[in-house]
């Protein structure tokens, strides 16, 4: 591999990983303020 | 959860095969032409979603039922996100091969067009205060942006000479290094499969800040 690839190749995997977790993390906010706006609809 | 996890893990490993398993196309500066795998589908991934964004806007002015319109909504911001992802990354791939970040070639010219287009529908969005009034409006500009796109993306850049490399990225074969498209076709699914993703999440949390207005005007009706 030439120099310098992997440090882009690194660079790229933990911008990639901050996204994911990101989303991840925004993905699970949002299913509970559905939940809880559900539960407030049937109340 | 299972393909959204599985997405995670794709992705990651589309970076590391863009990397470690294809080689460098001949006739760019260094490794530049790896950057195949990721501006190319930003920018396909950016017209699917202006695609998107039209026929939401055309359910919803067919139906008026208000998540076409989040559809729509979403799509375009989705949209412009990576139309300016694709700018950036095609800027830096300009710089290295051509000396300099902006060159004001055909595609260049086109894609900065294309981001005023869609800058235009969240202004005139948030010009209008009553909602129904800016969905409609919306709607009808989201149709008549979208007849730009096809001309914009497609025709204009093959009109005119440019700079931007086509089809192949290395001119010595007659088509893409078998390795490179395997990449290439698994960037394309990766960034669509992230794109789909985004863009469910995008319409659920429209439709929860949809949802609070509606419960904070019952609330000022109550008292």
């Amino acid at each position: 591999m030439k120099e310098g690839l992997g440090f882009v190749m690194g660079v790229n995997l933990i911008i990639w990983c901050g996204i994911a977790f990101y989303l991840f993390v925004l993905d699970r906010k949002v299913k509970r303020l559905e939940a809880s706006a559900e539960d407030q609809g049937k109340n | 959860m299972i393909y959204k996890t599985l997405l995670a893990i794709w992705m990651a490993v589309i970076i590391v095969a863009s990397f470690l398993f294809t080689e460098a196309a001949t006739g760019f500066p260094g490794e530049t032409s790896r950057i195949l795998f990721f501006h190319v589908p930003q920018a396909w991934v950016a017209t699917l979603s202006f695609l998107i964004s039209m026929i939401g806007s055309a359910v919803y002015l067919a139906k008026r039922t208000v998540k076409a319109d989040y559809v729509a909504l979403s799509a375009a911001e989705l949209g412009f996100l990576f139309c300016v992802l694709a700018t950036v990354t095609g800027s830096i791939f300009a710089k290295v091969t051509w000396g300099s970040f902006w060159n004001w070639d055909p595609r260049e010219t086109s894609i900065v067009i294309l981001l005023m287009i869609y800058g235009a529908y969240f202004a005139l969005r948030s010009a209008v205060s009553d909602p129904e009034r800016s969905r409609v409006f919306a709607g009808v500009y989201s149709i008549l942006a979208f007849v730009t796109v096809p001309f914009l993306v497609f025709v204009v850049p093959r009109i005119t000479t440019s700079l931007h490399p086509e089809n192949t990225m290395n001119p010595a074969n007659p088509g893409m290094d078998p390795k490179t498209l395997k990449v290439f076709l698994g960037s394309l699914l990766a960034y669509t499969a992230l794109y789909v993703w985004m863009l469910r999440l995008r319409i659920r949390i429209l439709r929860l800040e949809g949802l609070r207005v509606r419960d904070l005007f019952r609330e000022s009706d109550n008292k």
